[in-house]
C-alpha cells in the first residue's frame, strides 16, 4: 500500500514525486508509456519564462515567477542544464509598442524583476541578427532555457535515491475507491493500491479525473509544431525572443536550446487527438512567415529535426490543482500548459505544502543532491584522457555528431531512470540528436543495449513496448 | 605525440585509393578508419555492378573494397582501426585528436592530410517531412546495413521516398528477402537513380516508380501504419485529389547524400552551397594548405569507380605537395557552372601550380536531354566542346580540358547547349 501515487512522469509529476521523497511517506510514480517524460515534457519550448505573460493574480504567474527562481535551486542540486539567456519580447511599430507598454506593466505587476523597455538598436546589439524592423523591446533577464525531460529524469532519479519508487508501462484503465484506500486497475491486469492520488497525467488529466466522477475541467488539445536547428547554429540568437503574445499563446519564438540548437516554433492549432504529433506542411509555412516579423536571417537550410507537441490546455482559465470535491485524497494537478516547465517547481512545493498539508519534517535521511557525470566531451583533454587509461568505454566513439561514448551509452541503459530504447538513450545521451539523426549510430546503440540488457536484436524498442527496429532475421541467418 | 607525413580519415573507397597512389615513396602514411575493417560503405554493398571501370570486371563491393585492401597490405600502408578522428585543428602542421577503445585519446601531428570521410544521408528532418513520427522510418542506407551485415529485415511493407540508388538497390534487396515493397516515390519528374538500376531493380521486380510524387502525410503512433503520397506540381507543391494510400510498416529514405565533413569546420575551409563540402583546385587541395579532399565527402558520385580515380588524383597530389614540401603563390580562377550545369569539380584552377597538361572536369547536369554539347568557354570564346547522349542529372558527367588550349589565366565557363 503507498501513501500517494502520482499518474505521470512529466516534469509535473517528477517534481511532486521528488518533493514528496522529502517525507516518510510512500511515494510511487507511474507512466502509461515505456518511459519517463515522454508527451508534453519532451516536446515543448524549454523555456524557464521569466513570467511577464500570464494574467496578473492568477496561478499561473505566481508560480512561473516562483518556478523561475526555484530553477536555480534545482541546478545545484539536480545537475541539470540551465542556459541564462534572457529574452527579450519585440515590438514592431507605434501599434505594437502599445501592446508592449502593456506587457511591461503586466510583468511589473507580477513582480518580474530586472524588466525593462529598451530600444530596437539596443536589441538588435545584444542579438544583431534581428529584425531592422523591431522599434522596442521588452527585456527579461531571467528567463532560461533548460532541457526539460532530463529535469523529469532526475528528479525521479533523485526520489528514487530518496525511498521512492517508479513504474513505467503502467497505464490506468479505472480507479476503484473503497473505505480506507484507491485501487488502480492498469491495462496488464495487474493493480497498484493507494492511500492517495496525484493526477499529473497531463493531456489526460480530464480521462484520469472521470474514472471516478465529472471532472470540472475538460482538456482541450492544443498542438504546438516544432524546427530543430543544428547545433552549428550557436550563437546565430542569445536569447529567446518572442513576438508579442495573443490570445493563441507567445506566439513564434526563436530559442537557443542548451546544447547549441535554435528551436524554431511552436504553432498553435487545436486538435481532437490528445496525442497528435505530426507535422505538416501549412505548420512550415506558418512558422517560417511568422519569424520574419523577428528575424529575417534564419538559415532554414540547418533543420535537422521537425517535432509536435500537444499542449494539456483545459476549459479552466488557469492551472486547475484541486483536491477532488466528492472524493477526499484524490487531486488533480491538470491543465498545466505554458508557463507549465517554469511553474513546475513552485507547484509541486504548492501540492505538498499547501494541498496535501504535508509540514513535517523532512526525513533526515533526504539527499537533495543528484550526481549526473558531465558530458564526457565537455571535460578537459587531460580528465578524458584518464577516464578512458582507466574505461576504454570512453575511448570509443559512438555518435560521431554529438561526440558521445560508449560508456554514456551504457549509462544511460542501467540505473534507476535508465531506459532500453532507441529514443530514450537518444533522451539521456544525445546519441542521435545530431546532424545525421542517428544514421550512422543507431545500428551501434542497439547493439550495445541488446548486450548490456542481455536480450535479443530484435527486441530492441525505437521507444514504445513492441516497436522493435529489427522485425525479422534473413533467411541466411534462419538457416545457421 | 604520433607523427605522421600524411593523415588519411577514412578507410572506404576514396581513401583506400589515395593511400595506394600516395605510397611508394619515404613518406609515412597513416589511414584513420572508424570502424575495425576498410572498405567503408562498399561493405554493405552487397550487389554487384562495381569496378566496370577499375577492373572491366562486375564485382560485389567487398570484393571491389578487398582488391585495394590487399595492395594496401602489400604495401604495408599502416592503418589505425577503431579509430575517430574528433577535433583537427592546423598551425604549421595539422594536429588530430584522435580516440579508440585501444588507445584512448591521441594527439597526432600530420603534414597533409586527406579527407575522404564519405557522406551521410539526408534526413526526414532535413526536407520537413509531414506527418507523425512513428518507428519504420529510416535512410535506406541505414536499413542496407542491417540488413547486410547485421542480417536483419527492418520492415516486410515497405515503401520509399526517393529513387536514390540505395533506395532502388534496397527495393529489390528487400523483396529478395520476402518483404513486399509497394512503390518508389521521387519528387523530381525524372529518376535520381541510374537507369540499369530502375530496370534491374524497379522493372524486373514490378515495384511501380511514381515520378513527381512525394509523401504529404505519415500516420501511425507508436509503428508506422500508413502513407499518402501525392502527385506535385513545377513548384514541388501538392496536387489535390492525386492522393494515394498506401498501408505499410516501413518508409525506406533515399533523398539525398551529403557529404560529411562538419569535423573539418574548425579549419574554416571555403566551401560550396552546392555540393556542400569543400571548394578545391585541379590537385584536389582545399583552401587550407595541405588538405585535400576526395570521394563522395567533396561530392556525391554515382559510380565507386570514379571514386577511387579521384582517390587516386588526391593521394597523387598530396604526395607531390609532400615531395616538394611547398606551393607557388596561388593564382586560383574559378570554374564557373553555367547553363544547366549544377556544379563543377574542381572549382577552381590554381595557375600557378599546374603540375599536369590537362584538368579532368566531374560535374552534374540539371536537366534531363536525350542529346547535347558540353563547351568549355573562356573570355566569351568556345575553347573546347564534346557532344554527349542521354545526359541525366542522376550521372556524373566528366570532360579533359587540355591546358595547351587555354589562351589565358581567366575563369573558364563550362555549359551545356541541348540538341533539339
Amino acid at each position: 500500500m503507498y501513501d500517494y501515487v502520482v499518474i505521470g512522469s512529466g516534469i509535473i509529476g517528477s517534481l511532486i514525486t521528488r518533493e514528496l521523497s522529502k517525507y516518510a511517506v510512500k511515494v510511487l510514480v507511474i507512466d502509461k508509456e515505456n518511459d519517463i517524460a515522454s508527451h508534453q515534457t519532451t516536446a515543448n519550448s524549454a523555456i524557464i519564462h521569466s513570467g511577464h505573460d500570464p494574467k496578473v493574480g492568477s496561478l499561473k504567474a505566481k508560480f512561473c515567477v516562483l518556478g523561475n527562481k526555484l530553477y536555480d535551486d534545482l541546478e545545484k542540486e539536480l545537475n541539470i542544464p540551465l542556459l541564462r539567456t534572457g529574452a527579450l519580447v519585440v515590438a514592431n511599430g507605434k501599434k505594437e509598442e502599445t501592446a508592449l507598454d502593456e506587457l511591461y506593466q503586466r510583468a511589473l505587476k507580477n513582480e518580474v524583476p530586472e524588466v525593462s523597455i529598451i530600444s530596437g538598436e539596443e536589441a538588435r546589439t545584444l542579438d544583431p541578427l534581428l529584425s531592422k524592423d523591431i522599434t522596442k523591446a521588452l527585456s527579461l533577464p531571467t528567463t532560461k532555457v533548460t532541457y526539460p525531460w532530463e529535469v523529469a529524469i532526475s528528479a525521479i532519479g533523485n526520489a528514487i535515491k530518496n525511498g521512492a519508487s517508479f513504474k513505467r508501462n503502467a497505464h490506468v484503465i479505472s480507479i476503484e475507491k473503497n473505505s480506507t484506500h484507491y485501487v488502480l486497475h492498469l491495462k496488464d491486469g495487474s493493480t497498484i493500491a493507494s492511500k492517495n492520488i496525484i493526477n499529473a497525467a497531463g493531456v489526460n488529466s480530464d480521462v484520469i479525473a472521470s474514472y471516478l466522477e465529472e471532472p470540472e475541467f475538460k482538456i482541450t488539445p492544443r498542438k504546438g509544431e516544432y524546427y530543430v536547428l543544428d547545433r552549428k547554429a550557436v550563437g546565430l540568437f542569445h536569447q529567446v525572443i518572442y513576438p508579442l503574445p495573443t490570445d493563441a499563446g507567445k506566439g513564434v519564438l526563436i530559442v537557443p536550446q542548451v546544447h547549441g540548437n535554435v528551436l524554431l516554433g511552436p504553432t498553435s492549432t487545436l486538435v481532437e487527438d490528445k496525442e497528435c504529433y505530426s507535422n505538416t506542411k501549412e505548420g512550415f509555412s506558418y512558422i517560417k512567415q511568422h519569424l520574419k516579423r523577428l528575424s529575417k536571417e534564419i538559415p532554414f537550410d540547418m533543420i535537422i529535426r521537425t517535432f509536435a507537441g500537444v499542449r494539456a490546455t483545459s476549459t479552466y482559465e488557469d492551472f486547475y490543482i484541486k483536491e477532488s470535491k466528492l472524493h477526499k485524497g484524490f487531486y488533480h494537478v491538470a491543465g498545466i500548459d505554458s508557463p507549465g516547465l517554469t511553474a513546475a517547481p513552485a507547484i509541486a512545493n504548492y501540492v505538498v505544502h499547501e494541498l496535501l498539508n504535508i509540514q513535517a519534517p523532512l526525513k533526515t535521511a533526504f539527499d537533495p543532491i543528484f550526481q549526473k557525470p558531465k558530458p564526457f566531451h565537455s571535460l578537459p583533454f587531460e580528465t578524458q584522457q584518464k577516464l578512458v587509461r582507466e574505461n576504454p568505454k570512453y575511448g570509443n566513439l559512438i555518435c560521431k555528431c554529438e561526440k558521445i561514448t560508449e560508456q554514456e551509452i551504457i549509462d544511460a541503459i542501467h540505473g534507476p531512470t535508465g531506459n532500453d530504447t532507441i529514443k530514450g538513450i537518444k533522451k539521456r545521451a544525445r546519441a542521435g540528436a545530431g546532424l545525421c539523426q542517428g544514421g550512422y549510430c543507431e545500428g551501434l546503440v542497439l547493439k550495445i543495449i541488446a548486450r548490456e540488457t542481455n536480450k535479443p536484436l530484435t527486441e530492441i524498442n525505437y521507444y514504445a513496448s513492441d516497436t522493435p527496429i529489427l522485425v525479422k532475421e534473413t533467411k541466411t541467418n534462419e538457416k545457421n | 605525440m604520433k607523427k605522421t607525413d600524411l593523415a588519411i580519415i577514412g578507410g572506404g573507397a576514396a581513401g583506400l585509393a589515395a593511400a595506394l597512389s600516395a605510397s611508394g615513396s619515404s613518406l609515412s602514411i597513416l589511414v584513420i578508419e572508424r570502424e575495425k575493417v576498410l572498405g567503408g560503405i562498399l561493405n554493405q554493398c552487397i550487389h554487384n555492378g562495381f569496378g566496370l571501370h577499375m577492373f572491366k570486371e562486375e564485382l560485389t563491393g567487398p570484393e571491389y573494397a578487398n582488391r585495394f585492401i590487399e595492395d594496401l597490405r602489400r604495401e604495408n600502408i599502416d592503418v589505425l582501426y577503431g579509430t575517430t578522428v574528433i577535433d583537427i585543428q592546423k598551425k604549421d602542421t595539422f594536429l588530430l585528436t584522435l580516440t579508440s577503445e585501444v588507445h584512448g585519446y591521441e594527439t597526432l601531428e600530420a603534414k597533409a592530410v586527406i579527407i575522404a570521410s564519405g557522406c551521410y544521408e539526408r534526413t526526414r528532418g532535413a526536407v520537413q517531412l509531414p506527418g507523425e513520427r512513428p518507428k519504420g522510418i529510416m535512410p535506406a542506407g541505414s536499413a542496407q546495413r542491417y540488413l547486410n551485415i547485421d542480417g536483419y529485415l527492418v520492415g516486410k511493407k515497405v515503401f520509399i521516398l526517393g529513387s536514390g540508388d540505395i533506395g532502388l538497390i534496397m527495393a529489390r534487396r528487400m523483396t529478395l528477402e520476402g518483404a513486399k515493397v509497394l512503390g518508389v516515390a521521387e519528387i523530381m519528374p525524372y529518376s535520381n537513380g541510374l537507369t540499369r538500376n530502375i530496370v534491374q531493380c524497379l522493372n524486373d521486380y514490378d515495384i511501380p516508380l511514381f515520378l513527381s510524387h512525394t509523401v504529404t502525410d505519415i500516420k501511425g503512433k507508436n509503428t508506422l501504419e500508413q502513407i499518402t503520397i501525392q502527385q506535385v506540381d513545377e513548384q514541388f507543391n501538392p496536387i489535390i485529389n492525386t492522393e494515394k494510400v498506401f498501408d505499410v510498416d516501413t518508409l525506406l529514405l533515399s533523398i539525398g547524400l551529403i557529404p560529411d565533413v562538419a569535423l573539418f569546420d574548425s579549419l574554416k575551409m571555403k566551401k560550396s552551397p552546392i555540393t556542400k563540402s569543400a571548394i578545391v583546385d585541379q590537385s584536389l587541395m582545399t583552401s587550407v594548405e595541405g588538405l585535400f579532399i576526395c570521394g563522395n565527402a567533396l561530392h556525391v558520385h554515382d559510380l565507386v569507380d570514379w571514386v577511387s580515380k579521384e582517390g587516386e588524383k588526391a593521394g597523387k597530389y598530396a604526395k607531390q605537395y609532400l615531395l616538394a614540401n611547398r606551393i607557388n603563390p596561388k593564382n586560383s580562377k574559378a570554374i564557373v557552372p553555367g547553363d544547366h550545369i549544377r556544379y563543377v569539380v574542381p572549382h577552381e584552377i590554381d595557375f600557378n601550380n599546374v603540375t599536369d597538361d590537362s584538368v579532368t572536369l566531374s560535374f552534374r547536369v540539371t536537366k534531363k536531354m536525350a542529346s547535347g554539347t558540353f563547351k568549355v568557354i573562356q573570355n566569351g570564346e568556345v575553347i573546347q566542346m564534346k557532344k554527349a547522349k542521354y545526359i541525366a542529372p542522376a550521372e556524373m558527367e566528366s570532360l579533359t580540358i587540355k591546358l595547351e588550349e587555354l589562351k589565358s589565366f581567366d575563369p573558364i565557363t563550362l555549359s551545356l547547349e541541348e540538341t533539339l
